[in-house]
């Protein structure tokens, strides 16, 4: 019986120990893909919006399948991006936001034009890719304090792109208020920014003019705050273009 | 010897062992038991309908179809209230739902492919008919479900056949692709003509609009064709798939196609329903508000087409627990979950209003109205409107709903002049107010010697939101029978009506107007038609009537919609066809109306403002197409994801 005992034993530490041996044999993605979104008449990169609203990069692993499931990450706010958790594989690369497509099809599905990306990724890709913006916001100037604390600002909007699928109106002009950097639709404050809905052509007619906005609400609170443009047309997922945001001193 | 014994005793074993095994096991429910007898269809049908994906007193978009627990309700995400657990604009939460949408969906639609290709084989067991209506009964549930499917992901596989797994064998053949939008629309429209073809005029298994006739099917394909317009002409999102199927979108030629099918299968119910005018009188208007509440009560009412009947205790709901106003709080705590916006209230007729639309409360000075009471406001209030909504002091269940912001202490000699600026979003200023944080409330004592509380009996509370945080109480659905101690979480059991000959004659009319604006002529004229429609609507209701035809736009007849069939879950849907909500709902902070007494004066006065709580609502357009599940795309590789997901 005591004999029996041991052998049972024996055999379940062989089990045991063979079973724990095993932890994982692949090793953790740890390759990276980085780079911006850049609008191609200025150079400058594309600014977003953080949170799953704004420009995020697609990935095809084409290496098992001409189909695959995509995957995203999401760039940053000021369009640069990068992802240093990826596995070493070919993929097909692009990114979507607020912009003329890299990818198009016209009404029947035919795709008619295509720049991605092809990399066969092994450590480190960087990957620049050039773009037309809907919109452009710059600032004119600094926003300024008034007399009865609120905040003007101003700013100019231009078109990024002559492609004629994407001359729609303006929709909206917003002046975002936020108490951080990471200002933008999906986060201001709502008691202080300006929101402004353009229907018809009002919207558009403002292009290429100095757009004065000044704050609503009231007086601003004593404290640093950042401000930031987005205005946006009726196209893609009507995701908005902006400008960098920017503090002002209380005074 | 012995040898032998065993042998044989094995052999004997064996041999007669195996005779019978091969039968049907006796403790599962077979084909035969079920396709045979008339109350074996019942049953089948009794769980085909319970899973019918239609959004009742048990749906929200955060929790889903099928769950008691209401307290994210519908009409706070469209703008038609404002709720203390729903603060924002949200997408269909699936994966909080306990009922999973996409398996849940396709579970029965495989019931409705199984009970298709196998009554016919038992039909030798009933009447031709019988079997017709039962075949036209399993094509209205699946068309059912692929229109709840639809209209949520745009195009998904059609599976109208079971399929059948080998094990060992590959899963190729299942992971069926998505088909285009526009053919799962199609595939709705031919599963309910098969239905209006075989189904009677009346369900003679059940005749009270809880199982489906063939205008029950007309009535629904009128809805989901005139979706199907709606998303031709006004979608702007669009996915292919590698074979050029279009996932998301329809071609915007395919709209007036669309729109006559709604408008043929919605006139079909001419004549067999009719609007509910049975306590109606054209010149009482109490008598039209008593009308437009017993309205959706009346089991007998000829305007309902389709409706969910509740059992207790076997399938119950809340409705009343979630929605009281807070005087008529039920045991189990919650009530007033849904409070109406002054953006919706602004909608209906009978009230002052300035030139913008708004509430008037101010008078030419720019100083508050005062009035004896709160509810003089609201003296011609279209009947439809206090049938729809608590206004504040009106009656229900024998009380007057008491709804107070606070008692104003400042001057009211020369006129009350606006506690905050107007457009403002800042809190109240406490000077010269007197508040209540909760509902144990002191007294205030006002210049006469009488006591006063600060706050109404219903709200409005300043710490705690269990009251009537916009100055209005939801009406409708509410039993004004009900006890307080009934008013209980899964305890009623009112019917919901799903369709209602109002809204067929509303899609009819929207239907007409979409043809008539697009210069489609057909044997009626369909601008009068819908003028005709929307005043047979708005008569009804006690509202103003259009004057004539040309002054209609399509924001009429789309308004005359959200106000008839306000909190009956519909706006959701309307506003995401018109592909509206992110135009609604953009960076939107809905108004509110607070009542106020001013001490001084003895009188009550009203400030509009937008929500005390600053909460915003904005609409994603990537909303308008729902994220297929990651869970059934892993399952099936073939499902393409929509756009931004």
């Amino acid at each position: 019986m005591k004999k029996l005992f041991y052998y049972t034993a024996f055999c379940l530490a062989v089990i045991a120990g063979n079973s724990c041996s095993k932890i994982d044999n692949y090793p953790a993605p740890s390759d990276t893909i980085n780079g911006s979104t850049i609008d191609e008449g200025t150079g400058a990169t594309v600014q977003t919006e953080i949170g799953g609203g704004g420009t995020r990069v697609k990935l095809l692993e084409i290496s098992y399948s001409a189909n695959p499931t995509p995957e995203y990450f999401q760039s940053m706010q000021d369009g640069t991006f990068n992802d240093d958790k990826i596995f070493a594989a070919t993929y097909k690369v692009s990114v979507e936001g607020p912009f003329v497509p890299l990818v198009t099809t016209d009404n029947t599905g035919t795709v008619t034009a295509d720049s991605s990306q092809t990399i066969k990724l092994t450590s480190k890709a960087t990957l620049n890719f050039k773009v037309q913006p809907f919109l452009r916001v710059e600032w004119v100037g600094k926003p300024v304090f008034n007399a009865d604390s609120t905040v003007t600002v101003q700013v100019k909007i231009t078109r990024g792109t002559s492609n004629p699928n994407y001359q729609q109106d303006i929709t909206d002009i917003n002046l975002y208020v936020s108490n951080t950097q990471y200002d933008g639709n999906n986060n201001y404050d709502p008691r202080y920014s300006k929101l402004v809905s353009y229907g018809g052509s009002t919207g558009t007619a403002l292009l290429g003019q100095v757009i004065t906005i000044t704050t609503t609400g009231g007086a601003m609170p004593a404290q640093d705050v950042y401000f930031r443009v987005g205005a946006r047309i009726n196209a893609g997922l009507d995701e908005y273009n902006y400008n960098a945001p920017m503090s002002a001193k209380y005074p | 010897m012995k040898k032998y014994n065993y042998i044989l005793l094995t052999l004997f074993v064996c041999l007669t062992a195996c005779r019978k095994l091969d039968i049907p096991p006796k403790n599962i429910i077979q084909d035969p038991d079920v396709f045979s007898t008339p109350a074996g269809i019942q049953a089948y049908m009794a769980r085909i309908y319970s899973e019918l994906p239609i959004e009742d007193f048990r749906y929200s978009p955060q929790r889903g179809l099928n769950f008691f627990w209401i307290i994210s309700p519908t009409p706070a995400t469209t703008g038609e209230a404002i709720s203390r657990d729903q603060t924002s604009s949200m997408q269909e939460a699936f994966g909080s739902w306990s009922w999973d949408i996409w398996g849940g969906s396709y579970t029965t639609i495989r019931d409705c492919d199984y009970f298709i290709q196998t009554l016919p084989s038992y039909a030798s067991n009933f009447s031709t008919a019988q079997v017709n209506a039962w075949l036209g009964e399993a094509y209205f549930v699946r068309g059912m479900t692929y229109f709840g499917l639809v209209k949520r992901f745009g195009g998904v596989p059609i599976v109208n056949k079971t399929l059948n797994y080998t094990v060992g064998t590959s899963t190729d053949e299942l992971q069926i692709p998505r088909s285009s939008e526009q053919a799962v629309w199609d595939q709705v429209a031919s599963d309910f003509d098969f239905a209006i073809a075989n189904l009677p005029a009346v369900n003679t298994d059940e005749a009270d609009g809880s199982r489906a006739n063939k205008y029950v099917a007309a009535a629904f394909e009128s809805r989901a064709m005139l979706y199907a317009g709606t998303i031709a002409k006004y979608n702007t999102t669009t996915l292919f798939d590698g074979q050029k199927n279009q996932l998301c979108g329809i071609p915007s030629s395919a709209a007036n196609g669309y729109f006559l099918k709604a408008y043929n299968a919605a006139k079909t119910l001419d004549g067999v329903y009719s609007l509910y005018l049975k306590s109606w009188s054209a010149t009482d208007k109490t008598a039209q508000y008593q009308n437009f509440v017993n309205l959706f009560s009346d089991a007998g009412s000829s305007e309902s087409v389709f409706v969910r009947e509740y059992q207790y205790p076997n399938s119950v709901h809340g409705y009343d627990a979630y929605n009281v106003p807070r005087q008529l709080i039920g045991p189990n705590g919650y009530s007033s979950e849904v409070n109406p916006t002054l953006d919706f209230v602004e909608m209906f007729d009978g009230i002052p209003k300035n030139s913008n639309g708004t509430i008037q409360n101010l008078d030419a000075s720019g100083h508050y109205l005062l009035f004896t009471n709160t509810m003089d406001l609201f003296a011609n209030a279209e009947p439809r409107l206090r049938a729809t909504v608590i206004l504040p002091g009106d009656a229900f269940k024998g009380q007057n709903i008491d709804i107070q912001r606070a008692i104003y202490t400042g001057p009211s000699a020369g006129g009350i002049s606006p506690l905050l600026p107007a457009g403002s979003r800042s809190q109240y200023p406490l000077t010269n107010l007197v508040v209540s944080a909760t509902a144990s409330q002191t007294a205030y004592k006002l210049p006469d010697g009488t006591l006063m509380n600060p706050a109404g009996l219903s709200g409005i509370f300043t710490g705690d939101q269990t009251c009537a945080i916009s100055g209005f109480s939801v009406r409708k659905w509410l039993n004004p029978n009900l006890p307080t101690a009934q008013v209980l979480e899964n305890n009623e059991t009112q019917t919901w009506i799903e369709m209602r000959y109002a809204e067929v004659l509303l899609n009819r009319a929207e239907a007409a107007f979409e043809l008539n604006s697009a210069g489609q002529s057909g044997a009626t004229n369909y601008s009068q038609d819908a003028f005709t429609i929307i005043n047979e609507i708005r008569s009804r209701a006690g509202a103003t009537l259009l004057t004539s035809a040309g002054s209609m736009t399509i924001d009429t007849v789309r308004i005359e919609r959200r106000k008839e069939l306000a909190f009956e879950n519909k706006t959701y849907w309307d506003l995401k066809r018109w592909r509206t909500f992110s135009k609604e709902q953009n960076g939107t902070i809905y108004r509110i109306l607070m009542p106020f007494y001013s001490a001084q004066a003895g009188k009550y006065f009203f400030d509009a403002r937008t929500d005390e709580r600053n909460d915003v609502y904005t609409y994603d357009p990537r909303w308008y197409y729902e994220q297929i599940p990651q869970g059934a795309i892993s399952k099936s590789p073939n499902l393409v994801q929509n756009p931004g997901y």
